[in-house]
């Protein structure tokens, strides 16, 4: 018999962990860390597209879309890449390589720091700009003395192309730079160089200047002729709406994985929890992870990808400010929400408080988000941080009735799990492992480009 | 009874039901070694580190040699620096593991217009620097500047080669980790589920399956007892009107949930401020806990937060800190009760949190449930003689002395069932005025 002395350390009885061994444990399922709270794929209309293709059938639009151009650099050296001149309006559509080239060769680069004027307003233009890295405020003559700000000037941006075509232009803003700014100036002189020798050069103007300008609204889109306001017996306008002739379409996209058990595991250890339950689980949701992260950063139907120049905003001293998100806001009808990575909603926040102001919170189907005017911004960790820590947040109009922002996916598919996602069953291998494929369809469409603005180079970390 | 308090945390926990007094956390496989704070020791003014505190750093996780490990102690080199010193410079030859023993750093990058941009506040604990070890040809990606006054512990790459060129186990602990660095995995540290998306065409499809945690952690319930007396006089003649043994117990069992309270925060074992993963972890700006490091812990806990928890006087800090910026949070509602509010999510205060002796302490943001991975308390109901879910109220006997016992026994524990559920915000210093 044990002796029982009460001072001693040893157990008089049976020990937790000994007992722990009868015992059931209560188990989780896995757990996951990659799991978030999906707004956008939650926020998004899904419209259901039978046959895989969506098209999106516009307005006959005459606006030439007014892209962007693109830099190499080696070291310091800044070099426009010679095909990304076509962005320009008057060479659009000009694609002579050997002259693309000339052109490009005779740009400048410039720098300035922070604070200085770039241009003048009312001086002749004398060089074409082209923005490669920076910020510059165009600001113009207020209606009362004053100045007015007429919006920022990014990297790629370009300024004064119209004085290729017509020589007398003249500034019609002041550019000042925010930021230290290197551009690439080419010279108006230099260009009538290169056009003295290109004859495919010449003509491209030429038929740039002839281009007769079509009737068209404030979009761009071919007009919709109208009387209105009239006395007496006027003709009255006879009137048809042009479509698009070449709309876009949107073909689903898929993301896909085959997931293997092996047929030991799925026969055997499947009390209390499925196995093969638990791993379809967790695969579905690191697609559904993805599928997010596609919607978002994908470059062929990603909203960061696809939101047009015009709704493209830069922030006026770097934080994202309360002034950047009203200057978001009015760019579009029914903003139904923002979304933001949940750092650059805190950096937000910052800016609020150091302002004095408390936006108050807003409930998203029974969850409380930080709103600003009323609108919710969603936390979406998919939108990228750059290395230097700047980011954007994205602002949109949802829904197919409202020609907002529409996520995609297929009527129907072959053995189902969840919308727009099946599961089927390939069949198990001579290693006996059974294999499923796993595939997700999606994609995302912007019906009017207004639905979808997003606030760029927002500095983090200020 | 003055010690009662209103026991929010005890509230609002969803509590599950562990049925055989054990709960297992199941997690996919994670590469990422936890990544800890080391301790250190003082004689005056000299700091040493503490040579098992070592393994707190990722490259010399589970390395066991107490002579490697203290060899490596005895080669840190003690530095001081004045606020705004830079400690290491962006760019430059990162050749030295470097840890903070005392002070606040700032870790500074490049901004897009070639300005400065904050990427985050190191101090007391912290490391950086410990993984370039391996790479002697690795730059600082980041500079450091000392926020405060600073005292670090600095190991060059020369002191750590020799150690190296000593120890063979040294050497295959490198081999190790460089392995295991090699693994692919998410941005979380977890074993990666192989996707394809976005492709035409028929290329070959990655086979997956995922990976789960061999050895999960375990949470075995914890317990609150006491023996409670009431002598047979006292229970047999005084009852009327109210029953002494009840009241006595009643009382008891108040002790008992607040002392239950006082476990779930400070325990070391499941205690939530023990549990908090390290880059959960923030400190605060300047000082005191201000409306910025609030909208910080949101940014951590950004997946539907439950609740804040801090001690009454901090959130009478974050009051004042509020008033001082000219904003005046609104409260919400709960359960009936008007609680403040920062952004909408409840701030309830909680006296178990301590404050140190210099008046500084601690915030949590959590968010809550077990289908929502959040943080949940765990209990076992059905108990024998239960008095309250998980409290059991046992007649023990009555004694030679006329004294009847009760064992009073209460049940509970608490998981974070994915890092990202909690949030601390620390050093939140409560006696700043002006």
């Amino acid at each position: 018999m044990t002796a029982i002395d009460p001072g001693s350390d040893t157990r008089h009885s049976l020990d937790p962990r000994a007992a722990r061994n009868l015992a059931t444990t209560t188990k989780t399922c896995p757990q996951m860390q990659g799991i978030s709270s999906r707004w956008l794929l939650k926020m998004l209309p899904w419209v259901s597209v039978s046959g895989g293709t969506y098209r999106v059938n516009r307005r006959l639009s005459y606006a030439v879309g007014d892209g962007r151009v693109s830099f190499t650099n080696i070291g310091e050296d800044v070099r426009v890449v010679p095909p990304e001149l076509a962005e320009l309006p008057p060479l659009r559509g000009f694609d002579d390589e050997s002259v693309l080239s000339a052109l490009a060769d005779r740009c400048e680069q410039r720098q300035v720091r922070a604070g200085e004027v770039i241009v003048e307003f009312g001086q002749p233009i004398t060089e074409v700009l082209l923005i490669a890295h920076g910020k510059v405020a165009k600001s113009g003559a207020g209606a009362y003395d004053g100045q007015t700000a007429l919006g920022m000037l990014t990297d790629g941006d370009h300024a004064g192309a119209q004085a290729l075509a017509d020589s007398d232009c003249l500034w019609e803003f002041t550019a000042t730079a925010t930021t230290p700014v290197t551009f690439l100036a080419l010279p108006v002189a230099a260009f009538e160089q290169v056009r003295a020798q290109s004859t495919a050069l010449a003509e491209q103007l030429e038929q740039y200047r002839n281009n007769p300008n079509l009737p068209q609204n404030k979009h761009g889109e071919a007009e919709i002729a109208l009387a209105s306001g009239h006395d007496g017996e006027p003709d009255l306008p006879s009137t048809f709406v042009d479509y698009e002739a070449a709309p876009r379409e949107y073909s689903l996209s898929v993301a896909q994985t085959v997931l293997r058990v092996h047929s030991r595991v799925a026969d055997l250890y499947s009390d209390p929890m499925d196995q093969v339950e638990q791993q379809l689980r967790l695969t579905v949701e690191a697609l559904r992870e993805r599928e997010e992260h596609e919607l978002v950063n994908n470059s062929d139907f990603g909203l960061l990808h696809n939101v047009d120049l015009k709704q493209r905003l830069q922030t006026r001293a770097g934080p994202p400010t309360p002034d950047d998100l009203d200057e978001l806001l009015t760019r579009r009808r029914k903003t139904r929400f923002f979304l933001a990575h949940p750092r650059t909603i805190a950096a937000f926040g910052q800016e609020c408080t150091r302002r004095g102001i408390y936006p108050p919170p807003a409930t998203v189907d029974g969850s409380t988000v930080q709103a600003w005017r009323g609108v919710p911004i969603l936390p979406c960790n998919k939108i990228p941080i750059s290395a230097n820590n700047t980011t954007s947040i994205l602002a949109m109009r949802v829904g197919e009735e409202d020609q907002g922002v529409i996520g995609l996916r297929p009527a129907a598919v072959p053995d189902e799990y969840q919308p727009g996602l099946s599961v089927r069953f390939i069949g198990i291998d001579a290693k006996a492992l059974i294999s499923y494929l796993v595939s997700a369809y999606h994609s995302a469409a912007v019906l009017v480009p207004d639905a979808l603005g997003v606030l760029e180079n927002i500095e983090l970390g200020r | 009874m003055q010690g009662i308090s209103s026991r929010w945390l005890l509230r609002n926990l969803p509590w599950v039901e562990v049925s055989g007094g054990t709960y297992r956390v199941n997690r996919r496989l994670s590469y990422e070694v936890g990544d800890g704070r080391v301790s250190f020791t003082n004689v005056g003014a000299e700091i040493r580190v503490i040579p098992r505190e070592l393994g707190e750093l990722p490259l010399f996780r589970g390395l066991d040699d107490d002579e490697v490990l203290s060899a490596l102690a005895d080669r840190f080199e003690q530095q001081e620096y004045q606020p705004g010193d830079v400690i290491t410079a962006f760019g430059q030859l990162s050749d030295q593991a470097i840890l903070i023993a005392h002070g606040k750093v700032n870790k500074i990058g490049t901004g897009r217009y070639g300005d400065e941009t904050v990427l985050g506040v190191l101090a007391d604990g912290d490391h950086f620097g410990d993984d370039s070890l391996t790479d002697p040809q690795s730059l600082w990606e980041f500079t450091t500047r000392a926020l405060t006054a600073c005292t670090i512990l600095v190991l060059s790459q020369q002191s750590f080669d020799e150690v190296l060129s000593q120890s063979a186990e040294l050497r295959e602990q490198l081999e190790q980790f460089r392995a295991n660095a090699g693994q692919a995995r998410d941005e979380h540290g977890e074993a990666t589920i192989d996707l394809a998306a976005g492709h035409d065409g028929e290329p070959d499809l990655p086979g997956t399956y995922v990976d789960y945690d061999a050895q999960p952690r375990e949470y075995s319930l914890s317990v609150a007892q006491t023996v409670l007396r009431v002598h047979s006089r006292v229970a047999d003649l005084y009852n009327d009107p109210m029953d002494q043994v009840e009241q006595q117990l009643r009382l008891t069992v108040e002790a008992l949930k607040e002392r239950q309270e006082h476990e779930l925060v400070n325990n070391r074992e499941f205690g939530l401020l023990h549990n908090a993963d390290l880059k959960q972890r923030i400190h605060t700006r300047s000082g005191p806990p201000t409306p910025d490091d609030f909208d910080e812990l949101l940014a951590l806990v950004w997946k539907e937060p439950g609740f804040f928890l801090a001690h009454p006087r901090t959130i009478a800090a974050f009051g004042r800190e509020c008033t001082r910026r000219g904003v005046y949070p609104t409260s919400v509602d709960v359960n009936g009760n008007q609680a403040p509010a920062w952004r909408g999510v409840p701030i309830f205060p909680c006296g178990k949190i301590p404050v140190s002796e210099s008046n500084t302490s601690s915030v949590m943001l959590m968010r809550t449930g077990e289908d929502s991975q959040g943080v949940i308390g765990l209990h076992q109901t059905g108990i024998p003689d239960e008095y309250q879910p998980s409290v059991s109220v046992r007649f023990m006997g009555i004694d030679e002395k006329a004294l009847i016992s009760y064992l009073v026994s209460a049940y509970y524990s608490c998981a974070v069932l994915v890092p990202d559920a909690l949030a601390i915000l620390e050093n939140a210093e409560i006696g700043r005025e002006g």
